[in-house]
């Protein structure tokens, strides 16, 4: 008789849909789903998602997963390990119904909080401890915004989660919080894995304010006998508390060793490197989670990602049908491929919605620097994506000050574009593979899965089992000709520091 | 073409027509002070430019209307010249007394109009889902509004269901018209956070496909193959989401009756919200209550 099938399913809780992937013990994927959910902007700052939909479209999704892909081949589901978005906050009260919304990632309304304590000679100490640059999306700044503007819902208020705890919560009844999530909220002292007492004082809070701290490999409890009927799996389905989007989806690029760097650009994009030590930067500039015990994802975030090329898209894209978006942007990409690397002298400063790494300047603005009479649409068009690889390579630069790496791993939808690809490799003057699949966070997951099982020993060895051939490799000339324009760029950023300040206030 | 004013409360030509309260063509060649200072009224009121070019202020919000412009106030809105007179043009005017608020009379409506009761709180939606008054270029409406006048005036065999007909038409003209203006072609991302926001603040309303179609400014099928790529879900179930996600906080809520609830959130019955919820949440609405109170 044959052996049973068995997979492992991976949730992957993002900024704009939830994606249900299941894998078999190898690591094929079986079957994949997604669901999509929105983010309210009540006032300019605010980005705010309602955990009650995120949590029914999550298990809608992994109901029509199973139900379509699972239970017809009699697959046993193994175990659900779960990922999020980081930063994430949600306010319960003693019952553990939500106060409100949940305010995501990129909600800013903690500014006044994040500049206080940045101005301050406990961001020093806090910085060291918790390993999280001092900024409004952490849950630290915006738990100290509910204290000072919500004091109605700050004094409601049991516990403050994160999206991901809240939705375990539901499934199984318990409040937890990963590590490597929790060493995203600036509230965590990544060296001792405990919360950090002078990063709670300034939020305002003490530690029965959060949930349980546990390792990534914790089992979440049971699920419901409910959820159990309604979804047709039994007890014996290991849940697992699991890590963040970002720390997951460097696992699953198969980096782990501090010679290898990971490139991520979706929307929004960071570089990532592992390693065993924290990055302490004087200036504050990266970010450090902790992933297991003495390993941690370190690297920068930045803003301007693919949807810098999005709303380029939109404004100036050729449309000649309805709302084909994804057509459009592919015409342009094969326009931009015709114009050569620099695009003539023409750069481009992607900061739109600001900048976090390496400048961390939220007034930062875009710009379009050196237009002569000559340049063409094309010239814009190549301009714009070169301003933000060259925005990733800025970020790359500063990582190298502290660890030194020797190629790239890259995913994501923009970054996997061929055309970005093969400048990152020139830009960079490394080689780069990329990650075939569009889910590395997925990977990632069940990589966790797998090692928990016992498929693999350790991560290290988990991590070694993605074998990304290298694709694009960089070429001599065009790196000499993209260092003379990045050096304007660099220039450039830093320069204009005043005249962003200026121009924001006309805005 | 000659000025005329026609009013249901003394103009026989009228007098089959219940449901149009005004209609008049007017050639304004001199300026007369204070002719234009129109409030609110309860009727749906549609002004076509004929020529000339109007200032006016539509529900607080500036318009330049030009010639082939329709400009469309709702019951209850308001419309002004900025100078607080009517300029020099001419304009075509229907008032229609039409019960676009709360649920129709199907009696009033079904009297006159061949538009069915669902395609009819369609149009309504759509009516109020514009926020912009005003629809440039519809030379349609034009022939519309000067098709109805040769009918009220010459009367020939036929003529009031003509009339009917032609009211149809401009209503059908109009929201498709609106349906397309509104979007944005090159952001269903923003048309859908749009659609989403209709969907939540009306949410005990029976909406259908093709209602989220037309908002949405699309066809059913193309409409549900985009929502289809973009949220992973079909429009339908995609609304189910948003239903029960809004049920669900109802029920944690203590006070509120779960019929109440089933019934606020758009379900036909505490029964079939009973159904839905348990299917997706393995619980039914008061066990899940009483698990989470």
């Amino acid at each position: 008789m044959p052996a049973k099938k068995t997979c492992i399913i991976t949730i992957e809780i993002g900024t704009n849909a939830v994606r249900v992937v299941a894998f078999d013990l190898a690591g094929n994927t079986i079957a994949s789903m997604k669901g999509s959910y929105p983010t309210f902007h009540s006032q300019p700052d605010y980005s705010e998602q309602d955990p009650e939909q995120i949590f029914i479209t999550m298990l809608y999704v992994l109901k029509n997963l199973l139900n379509e892909h699972i239970h017809p081949q009699k697959i046993k589901v193994a175990s659900i390990c779960f990922s999020a978005s980081m930063h994430s906050v949600l306010a319960i009260d003693k019952s553990g119904i939500p106060l409100g919304n949940a305010v995501i990632w990129a909600d800013n309304r903690a500014k006044k909080e994040a500049q206080k304590l940045k101005d301050s000679p406990a961001s020093k100490i806090i910085y060291t401890a918790t390993g999280t640059p001092m900024h409004p999306m952490s849950p630290l700044f915006k738990i100290a915004w509910f204290k000072n503007n919500d004091k109605e819902r700050f004094k409601l208020a049991s516990k403050f989660i994160q999206l991901k705890t809240y939705i375990i919560h539901q499934l199984t009844g318990e409040y937890l919080i990963d590590y490597s999530l929790a060493s995203a909220t600036g509230l965590l002292n990544i060296h001792k894995v405990k919360w950090e007492p002078e990063a709670l004082l300034y939020a305002g809070i003490n530690t029965d304010k959060l949930a349980e701290l546990v390792p990534i490999f914790a089992s979440a409890g049971k699920l419901k006998k409910a959820y159990q009927n309604s979804l047709g799996i039994n007890e014996d389905t290991k849940i697992i508390v699991g890590s963040s989007d970002g720390c997951l989806a460097t696992l699953g690029a198969g980096v782990w060793d501090g010679r290898k760097a990971t490139i991520t650009i979706e929307d929004s994009g960071a570089v990532r490197v592992i390693g065993k030590k924290v990055l302490n930067d004087k200036k504050q500039r990266f970010f450090n989670y902790l992933l297991t015990e003495n390993c941690y994802v370190s690297g920068g975030p930045t803003n301007s990602g693919g949807v810098i090329f999005e709303w380029f898209a939109k404004q100036f894209g050729d449309f000649k049908d309805q709302f084909d978006l994804d057509y459009t942007m592919k015409e342009l990409i094969a326009v931009a491929a015709k114009v050569s690397a620099g695009s003539d002298g023409l750069i481009f400063l992607p900061y739109l919605l600001g900048e976090r790494a390496p400048i961390w300047d939220a007034n930062a603005r875009g710009v379009y620097f050196g237009i002569n009479i000559k340049h063409e649409r094309q010239h814009f068009i190549r301009a714009i994506i070169e301003g933000i690889l060259f925005e990733i390579y800025s970020i790359g630069k500063t990582l190298e000050e502290h660890c030194k790496f020797n190629s790239l791993s890259i995913n994501g939808s923009f970054a996997s574009i061929p055309l970005c690809a093969q400048i990152i490799a020139d830009i960079f003057n490394k080689p780069v593979s990329i990650s075939q699949h569009n889910y590395s966070v997925g990977i990632g997951a069940y990589l966790l899965s797998a090692t928990e099982m016992g498929i693999f020993h350790n991560l290290d060895e988990a991590a070694k089992s993605i074998v990304l051939p290298e694709q694009y490799f960089p070429k001599k000339n065009l790196h000499g000709i993209y260092m003379k324009h990045f050096e304007i760029f660099e220039k450039l950023s830093n320069k204009l520091k005043d005249d962003f300040e200026n121009v924001v206030k006309l805005q | 073409m000659s000025q005329f004013l026609l009013r249901h409360d003394n103009s026989p030509e009228l007098f089959q027509f219940g449901q149009i309260n005004e209609f008049a063509l007017t050639k304004n060649s001199s300026i007369r002070l204070n002719s234009f200072n129109d409030s609110c009224s309860e009727y749906l009121r549609f002004y076509y430019i004929l020529d000339g070019k109007f200032d006016w202020v539509i529900n607080n919000q500036h318009h330049t209307l030009y010639p082939a412009d329709l400009a469309i106030i709702l019951p209850g809105q308001e419309l002004y010249a900025e100078k607080g007179y009517l300029e020099i043009g001419s304009l075509y005017w229907l008032n229609l007394h039409l019960n676009l608020q709360g649920k129709e009379d199907k009696n009033s409506l079904s009297k006159w109009s061949s538009i069915s009761s669902p395609e009819f709180s369609s149009i309504k939606k759509i009516l109020f889902f514009n926020k912009v008054p005003v629809v440039s270029r519809l030379q349609d409406a034009g022939s519309v509004f000067s098709m109805l006048r040769n009918e009220l005036f010459n009367q020939q065999i036929g003529y009031v269901t003509r009339v009917n007909h032609l009211l149809d038409e401009l209503l059908i003209l109009i929201t498709r018209k609106l349906t397309q203006q509104n979007i944005s072609q090159r952001d269903f991302p923003q048309t859908f956070l749009n659609l989403e926001e209709a969907l939540r603040k009306d949410l005990s309303h029976h909406w259908t496909v093709e209602e989220m179609a037309a908002l949405g400014g699309l066809g059913t099928t193309a409409f549900s193959d985009k929502v289809k790529s973009y949220t992973g879900f079909s429009p339908m179930s995609y609304l189910i989401n948003i239903r029960i996600s809004e049920a669900i906080k109802l029920l944690k809520k203590p006070n509120a009756n779960v019929t109440d609830i089933a019934l606020d959130t758009g379900f036909y019955s505490s029964q079939h919200f009973a159904t839905t919820f348990k299917k997706l949440t393995g619980y039914t609405p008061s066990q899940f209550r009483k698990n989470n109170t």
